[in-house]
């Protein structure tokens, strides 16, 4: 006991005094969430403070057109921006993202109208993101059947304009999280996701300490002095679990409290802690084998910190970090499967997104922990031979 | 007592034996000179020792210990200061010599008199709470000896433990190995620097490309006409260079 004491202080003691490997597991990732949350919380909030601006020009001048602009102005979630410019102008000022899309409404609007012709021309200035343009072009559709509907029945007697209402009050949404009807938020994708990408990047700090130690002869002198290789890995283990558990706490924390106080949304840690713990550990378990198989493999720090953040990338690429997977087509879904971010993440979402239970978390678990045991079997595979100590 | 019944060992990556039989004694109360040029395989008969590397064959006994057995090699009092600065450098002196005395099994209650006897024996005590990595290479050669101080070594093995440091402490260093042995201790000292062998051991062993050349007594060896342990030492080992 008195060894791993020993080892383990050792380790903290190390970390403590490489403020680069600090930044790297605490700063960057906390820097990440802040970014990618409020970046991205549009994307995810629909249904809160999303906003459509849009221009438009009106090239009819009939009283119908004048209508229907009217009430695309007024009609959630668009935005009209007032501007009296020639329609040029507002191309260009489009163009340079000032707003999301130009409305161009076309001469002989309710003829066109009535003949089912192109009534309507929508300009999507580039940087909006075709979600934005799916809905805006979903809800003008949507506007001009009604209006459709209104010039075509208003000629039969008993039917009044409001039988004729298309609008989306005839549907109601539920978010099926739980029964508060919250609304899962970006907060809820970025932390768990920034939070896995940091807790494999403990293979920098892991594996510069277990490089130095071959290199400076330290490791052979513990041998001589009856410490296995083997334990002094086991001796790195349990502090740099206990480093990736902090920084779920540190992220988690950030979630909770710093990014609702800097205007955004607060992460919900649904109702099963115990799932979430156990998703931690083994996604601690992984990273850390997979830290130590990245020492094992490399001989220079360089060349670790090289591997360790080129495999880092691809794996959070692959594994929905940098994009969520449901926005990636289906063979790129199928290679994610192969990374145990990916795991980490699905576990992570079974409890914060969907509720899940412990249940639910225990095939992501059991993948990760067994990841962690293939990394443990290559780092002793890989290891150099020597007489026991 | 160390006795190395013929031993050799043979890297895969290599056509001729590191070590082609030898045979040793190393009396007990000893100051073992170990001479050798690059490549003699000085530094693969002290991992043997050590027991970083096996027997293959041949057999080291040390008071009658096989030191392949499981446990032989602490129960033996063995230690090794290798020829690398072999600590942690972002920790203090005082935090090294704490972490080699508990990896070492040695008591909670006893590891801060062992941390202060051996930092004092070697000149460091006032350099407990520096960072070993801002130390000169004079303090950083103590500090790697204090380390394998730390459990009363009765065998010591020192790998070239003066290189590349000041006269002073060359000197301080080469006393403390003469009072260690004068108070006991058995030390097997490699080292290229022939002057400091000659003034500080008793018993010399010159060996080249895995064989003893020659091995006895100090005086003996330097009675046989060649003037000096350097002249000695070029004249077996073919004066040509190795690197």
């Amino acid at each position: 006991m008195a060894l791993y004491r020993a080892l383990i202080r050792k380790e903290f003691l190390l970390l403590s005094r490489d403020p680069h490997g600090l930044l790297l597991l605490f700063v960057m990732p906390a820097v990440f969430v802040l970014i990618m949350t409020f970046a991205l919380q549009n994307q995810y909030a629909m249904n809160k403070e999303t906003r459509l601006d849009f221009f438009l020009v009106n090239q009819d001048g009939g009283s119908l057109s004048a209508a229907f602009a009217r009430e695309l102005g007024a009609a959630s979630p668009f935005n009209r921006v007032s501007a009296e410019a020639p329609e040029q102008t507002l191309r260009q000022r489009a163009r340079a993202d000032e707003v999301m899309f130009l409305v161009l409404v076309q001469p002989d609007f309710e003829s066109n109208l009535a003949d089912r012709g192109q009534a309507v021309r929508l300009l999507i200035a580039p940087g909006t993101s075709p979600v934005f343009a799916g809905i805006a072009e979903g809800r003008v559709t949507e506007l001009l059947n009604r209006f459709y509907l209104q010039y075509r029945m208003a000629f039969l007697p008993g039917i009044s304009a409001g039988a004729l209402d298309t609008s989306s009050s005839m549907v109601a949404s539920e978010s099926l999280f739980d029964d508060s009807g919250m609304l899962p938020s970006s907060v809820q994708h970025n932390v768990p996701a920034w939070l896995l990408f940091a807790m494999f990047f403990i293979a920098v700090p892991l594996s510069t300490t277990l490089i130095h130690e071959r290199q400076q002869g330290t490791l052979m002198r513990l041998q001589t002095m009856g410490v296995s290789r083997a334990r002094v890995l086991a001796g790195k283990v349990v502090p740099y679990l206990l480093v990736n558990l902090m920084q779920v706490l540190v992220l988690f924390l950030i979630g909770l409290y710093l990014i609702p106080l800097l205007g955004g949304d607060k992460l919900t840690l649904g109702n099963h802690s115990t799932g979430l713990v156990l998703v931690s550990v083994a996604a601690s378990l992984a990273a850390v084998c997979y830290a130590l198989f990245i020492a094992q493999i490399t001989a220079t720090v360089e060349q670790a910190t090289i591997v360790a953040a080129v495999c880092n990338i691809i794996m959070a690429a692959i594994g929905g970090v940098m994009v969520p997977r449901f926005l990636m087509p289906e063979t790129m879904r199928q290679l994610g499967d192969f990374s145990p971010m990916a795991w980490g993440l699905e576990g992570f979402f079974d409890i914060l997104l969907r509720n899940g239970t412990v249940v639910d978390v225990l095939p992501e678990t059991g993948g990760l922990v067994s990841f962690a045991a293939l990394m443990l079997v290559l780092t002793f595979v890989f290891s150099p031979r020597s007489a026991s100590a | 007592m160390v006795t190395i019944e013929p031993l050799s060992y043979q890297y895969s990556s290599r056509s001729a034996p590191v070590l082609d039989g030898i045979s040793l004694t190393v009396a007990d109360g000893a100051l073992f000179g170990l001479l050798g040029p690059n490549g003699a395989g000085k530094t693969t008969l002290l991992s043997m020792l050590t027991g970083l590397l096996p027997c293959q064959p041949g057999t080291i006994f040390v008071d009658g210990q096989d030191v392949a057995m499981p446990g032989a090699r602490i129960a033996a009092g063995l230690a090794l200061v290798p020829q690398d600065y072999a600590f942690y450098l972002p920790l203090t002196v005082g935090e090294n010599l704490r972490f080699f005395a508990g990896v070492q099994g040695i008591s909670k209650a006893k590891i801060a008199e062992r941390v202060d006897h051996c930092a004092r024996l070697t000149g460091i005590q006032d350099r407990l709470q520096e960072r070993a990595g801002r130390l000169s290479g004079g303090l950083k050669r103590r500090l790697n000896l204090a380390i394998g101080l730390l459990t009363e070594p009765r065998l010591l093995l020192l790998d070239e433990p003066t290189v590349g440091i000041d006269p002073h402490s060359r000197h301080f260093i080469l006393e403390t190995i003469r009072d260690l042995n004068q108070q006991g201790t058995t030390v097997i000292y490699t080292s290229h620097y022939m002057e400091e062998v000659e003034e500080l051991c008793d018993r010399v062993a010159i060996m080249d490309h895995g064989r003893l050349l020659r091995e006895g007594p100090l005086p003996e060896l330097l009675s046989a006409g060649e003037g000096s342990l350097e002249n000695l030492f070029l004249n077996l080992t073919h004066r040509q260079l190795r690197d």
